[in-house]
């Protein structure tokens, strides 16, 4: 796809998708590239620009994919690189552009640069990851999965001393200490990039690099290795682009963007729970403190924003207050919490009100930074916490009430995972082919919502402004660029709210509602008085007529 | 011709902005610039550390002061505007100040603060005095947790007392709406209490505004309200009370917002107190010993002096008050010496109901039935503080029990004086 504008990243409305999730075409149970191929017409019709594709290398699946064990190939359940390359070219005829995984920090215990690794203690792949006498090193250094690992030191049996692993221990950690293994990563993404890849997202980014009397997270020395990755990228492939994932704070997420010179865009995890709790405690505190808080980023840079994801929705990033607070209003259940966070998909989450998730997405999609859709949340499709780890956020996608939801014509037995079945949320209630009948369903209004975030570049491109209006259940800001302002008001309460909006310095302008073109009193020297029903919010662009 | 409203536009505004809230805490205030910031911090702290999930807010009512008493209510504002880096707080908490109209009068205070928390819809309220300086945030939850938690409607405050303070609440108030109400709230005539959303809301609709317990002694009219309706009452230990102190006492005021709101509800609710009926139950929580001994200096002989005087000078107003033989033990009481001057209880309860039923029938002019009390209360307050100069804490309660026995089995006195046999 012709990188006619290096930032168009900015513009992109990115679904995630797991391959294997979205449609069998083969009916062995699982989604496949050809699968995804078929459905690229849907993705198409609902106006994404982007996808991101969750890891579809070969892999013993014990962490779903991010336990890779070949970085220059497919997983043969998902296909082949010819089927890869096909769905690629599907997707660029579309415009649609194509974001892969990849998983720099660690590889599966079952790759063969480990096998070859751990085989002795001599071996040439021995330094390719970091091997310990003892499990004393890196001791300020915290543990990820806390439900199941007690320590970031593994022992093996075989060579007979303790690896390094931030996450499960069948993921050892490699070691960007060697110039082999970055070089050899470099040319594991060149791989792809020359296939036609437009970008990666890079997992678990903060933990390259490890350093004695540090917590081993955002060292320079990682910093230094990612420079040195986007470096090599904009010159032999440039308009590519790379998506940091780093759980952190926004202080400690700036230095990912650099002076430009490192990552294209990061994931601003902060920002995320605080949305839900701005909703839940009818306060928009939690949201506009975040944000404050954020840092400006260098030009070309921008800030992904996500609802939900195939992980758990992660509670790192607040405050132990605050987490109290979002595991009693959000995981009443035990079961609904993996480490720290939150197993449930958004519709779950919202209790199913429709009102909720129309201003989530609202809010997503007018915050500034890329919103990214994780797939099946454009229907509601609900989750399954029987299902161990997170994978009940990663059931089948459900495509009509038919066998298998339209997801595969395999026995139901062999389903990669169970289709949810219950009344609310199961493929008989929920399903694309029951939404597409009604202008008024959720996947018909997330089409609507799309579109018009599309048609203006205010929304992708464009600064904030805050207005702190004296109720503090509405959230407004003006999104500005060049001469286009956009007001957006949310109404964060379960209840209908009157807002009065400082909007002197935009006297004599008109308001424009941007979803029905409907025009609304001229500004003038009274505050501006608004009033929203219960999760209502509006877009309105500025205009002086 | 449009009904004037309490709230002014820019408070509805406010409360506008606001919206729905969980907890209100009212601070009615004037002029109290001195001593409302600290205690509204105590406030502000109790809802953070007690009640930080809850939707709450502080309203200041303010009677017109001039020392910047509503700057200081104003600024215990949490939002996302003004940043305290050392303030941890999941939600807003708006700190908001009106100034009604016709004050100052703790009354209208109490009433634009009822108002606000109608429209609100909180769901539990406390009030707390600006003047509260021992308060600490503790206070919050010992006010608020019965209401939201146990269910409870109204939660009257324990104090500790220095065993001279309080004289009027002694010997008056609580001891008489002990045996006439049968409900032994320590503190019927409370400083800081709460009471839930829909028990101040039937408050706000009684017609009440336009008289004088609308606008003095509301607190304490409120409080026998709930006990006439038998609302479930709880009471709370919160401490010791200190007040900042401002300067003598006015005896007559309180009078009147004591004893004529007292003497005004057994009026208004004769068939409820007359009729059988079941002690109300006002548990307590964490309660302590209430009365504290630190040394205290009164001039006592002033008190007597007032109590002989008062008897001479206002012998026509208890000739139409008092029965000929109350009358008579008076005034041989005022001739006696200082030393071995003694107003005792039976003759005092006696007093007092009798009062009680003049103010029922009219006899003379209310204010003035009402004033008249003041020099004889004097001569009761002297004989307290002579008993118990140097009784210990124990022995301060046994006697403040008796007096509550010598009411209780007084009280057929009152029914025939009520209805003229005497």
């Amino acid at each position: 796809m012709a990188a006619q504008d290096g930032l168009w990243y900015k513009d992109a409305i990115i679904y995630q998708v797991h391959v294997r999730a979205f449609y069998d075409s083969t009916g062995d149970g699982n989604g496949d590239f050809r699968g995804l191929a078929q459905r690229l017409d849907y993705l198409q019709d609902l106006g994404i620009n982007a996808i991101w594709l969750m890891p579809f290398f070969p892999s013993p699946l014990r962490d779903d994919g991010y336990d890779i064990s070949d970085y220059r190939s497919v997983n043969p359940t998902y296909g082949s690189l010819d089927d890869f390359k096909s769905f690629l070219d599907a997707a660029h005829q579309r415009g649609i552009r194509v974001i892969i995984e990849m998983v720099l920090n660690h590889t599966s215990d079952q790759h063969p640069w480990f096998q070859e690794s751990r085989s002795s203690r001599d071996n040439p792949r021995r330094n390719w990851y970091v091997w310990s006498d003892t499990d004393t090193k890196y001791k300020g250094t915290r543990i990820i999965f806390l439900d199941t690992e007690l320590s970031n030191w593994a022992w093996d049996p075989v060579s007979k001393q303790y690896y390094w692993h931030r996450f499960f221990s069948h993921q050892p950690d490699l070691n960007y200490d060697n110039p082999q293994v970055r070089e050899e990563m470099w040319d594991v993404m060149r791989f792809w990039l020359n296939m036609g890849a437009d970008g990666f997202r890079l997992d678990a980014v903060p933990y390259l690099v490890e350093r004695e009397g540090t917590n081993c997270e955002n060292l320079p020395e990682t910093h230094s290795v990612i420079k040195q990755l986007r470096e090599r990228l904009d010159k032999e492939f440039p308009g590519r682009m790379l998506l940091a994932e780093a759980n952190q704070w926004p202080a400690d997420l700036l230095p990912y963007f650099g002076n430009g010179d490192e990552f294209h865009m990061a994931f601003h995890f902060p920002l995320m729970p605080r949305m839900f709790m701005g909703v839940k405690l009818e306060d928009r505190k939690p949201i506009t403190e975040i944000l404050k808080q954020t840092p400006t980023i260098p030009e070309p840079c921008q800030w992904c924003l996500f609802l939900r994801n195939h992980d758990e929705l992660t509670l790192e990033m607040v405050t132990d207050m605050e987490r109290d607070y979002m595991y009693d209003e959000y995981a009443k259940e035990k079961t609904q919490r993996l480490n720290l966070g939150i197993r449930r998909r958004l519709a779950p989450l919202l209790d199913n009100d429709r009102r909720k998730m129309e201003l989530m997405n609202g809010m997503l999609m007018s915050l500034p930074g890329t919103p990214i859709i994780y797939y099946g949340d454009e229907i509601g499709m609900g989750d399954n916490v029987n299902l161990g780890d997170r994978n009940g956020v990663r059931t089948p996608m459900q495509w009509n009430g038919g066998w298998n939801g339209g997801f595969s014509n395999a026995d139901p037995e062999t389903l990669y995972a169970p289709l949810l079945l219950n009344p609310v949320y199961g493929f008989q209630a929920t399903n694309v082919a029951s939404q597409r009948r009604f202008d008024h369903s959720l996947l018909s209004w997330m089409k609507l919502l799309i579109r018009v975030r599309k048609s203006s570049a205010v929304l992708s491109r464009g600064s904030i402004e805050f207005l702190y209006p004296a109720n503090h259940r509405v959230l407004a800001y003006l999104r500005k660029l060049g001469n286009e302002t956009v007001l957006v008001v949310n109404n964060l309460s379960s209840k209908a709210q009157a807002v009065e909006l400082d909007l002197k310095p935009y006297r004599g302008n008109i308001l424009i509602e941007m979803f029905g073109r409907n025009i609304f009193p001229r500004i003038g020297d009274l505050p501006y008085l608004l009033t929203l029903g219960p999760y209502q919010f509006y877009w309105f662009r500025l205009r002086r007529i | 011709m449009p009904e004037t409203s309490i709230l002014s536009d820019e408070f509805i505004r406010e409360l506008i902005n606001v919206g729905e809230v969980d907890i209100l805490v009212g601070v009615p205030t004037y002029n109290d610039g001195r001593t409302v910031g600290q205690v509204v911090q105590a406030v502000r702290a109790g809802l953070l550390q007690y009640f930080p999930r809850e939707r709450s807010v502080i309203i200041n009512a303010d009677g017109g002061s001039r020392d910047g008493t509503q700057d200081l209510v104003r600024a215990a504002s949490i939002s996302d505007l003004s940043v305290t880096p050392d303030v941890h707080a999941l939600r807003t908490l708006h700190s908001i100040s009106t100034r009604y109209e016709g004050g100052p009068a703790s009354g209208l205070a109490l009433r634009t603060i009822l108002a606000a928390a109608d429209l609100l819809q909180a769901k539990a309220c406390a009030m707390v005095a600006p003047d509260s300086t021992a308060i600490d945030p503790s206070w919050v939850e010992r006010l608020l947790q019965p209401l939201l938690h146990d269910g409870r409607d109204l939660v009257l405050p324990v104090y500790r007392r220095h065993k001279f303070e309080g004289l009027l609440i002694r010997n008056l108030v609580y001891p008489m709406t002990r045996a006439i109400y049968r409900c032994a709230a320590r503190e019927p005539y409370p400083a800081d209490f709460a009471f839930s959303g829909t028990l101040g809301s039937r408050f706000l609709a009684q017609d009440i505004w336009t008289q004088e317990q609308g606008r003095y002694g509301t607190e304490l009219w409120f409080a026998l309200s709930a006990i006439v309706e038998k609302a479930k009452i709880t009471q709370s230990f919160v401490g010791a009370k200190t007040r900042f102190e401002t300067g003598p006492a006015d005896l007559v005021k309180a009078m009147r917002e004591s004893a004529g709101v007292l003497f005004a509800s057994l009026d208004a609710n004769f068939a409820a107190w007359n009729s059988p009926r079941e002690p109300l139950e006002a548990p307590c929580a964490g309660c302590e010993p209430t009365v504290s001994l630190e040394h205290s200096r009164l001039n006592r002989k002033r008190l007597h002096q007032m109590f002989a005087f008062g008897v001479s000078e206002l012998e026509p107003v208890f000739l139409s008050i008092l029965s000929s033989h109350v009358h008579d033990e008076l005034k041989r009481l005022a001739k006696v010496p200082e030393e071995s001057f003694a107003y005792p209880e039976e003759l005092w309860v006696r007093t007092v109901y009798e009062f009680a039923a003049a103010y029922h029938k009219a006899v003379i002019g209310r204010d003035h039935i009402v004033q008249a009390l003041v020099p004889l209360f004097r001569g009761r307050a002297f004989t307290f503080l002579t008993e118990n100069r140097d009784a210990s804490a124990e022995e301060v309660e046994s006697n403040i029990e008796s007096l509550c026995n010598t009411f209780e089995r007084e009280r057929p006195y009152l029914l025939e004086a009520w209805d003229g046999r005497k």
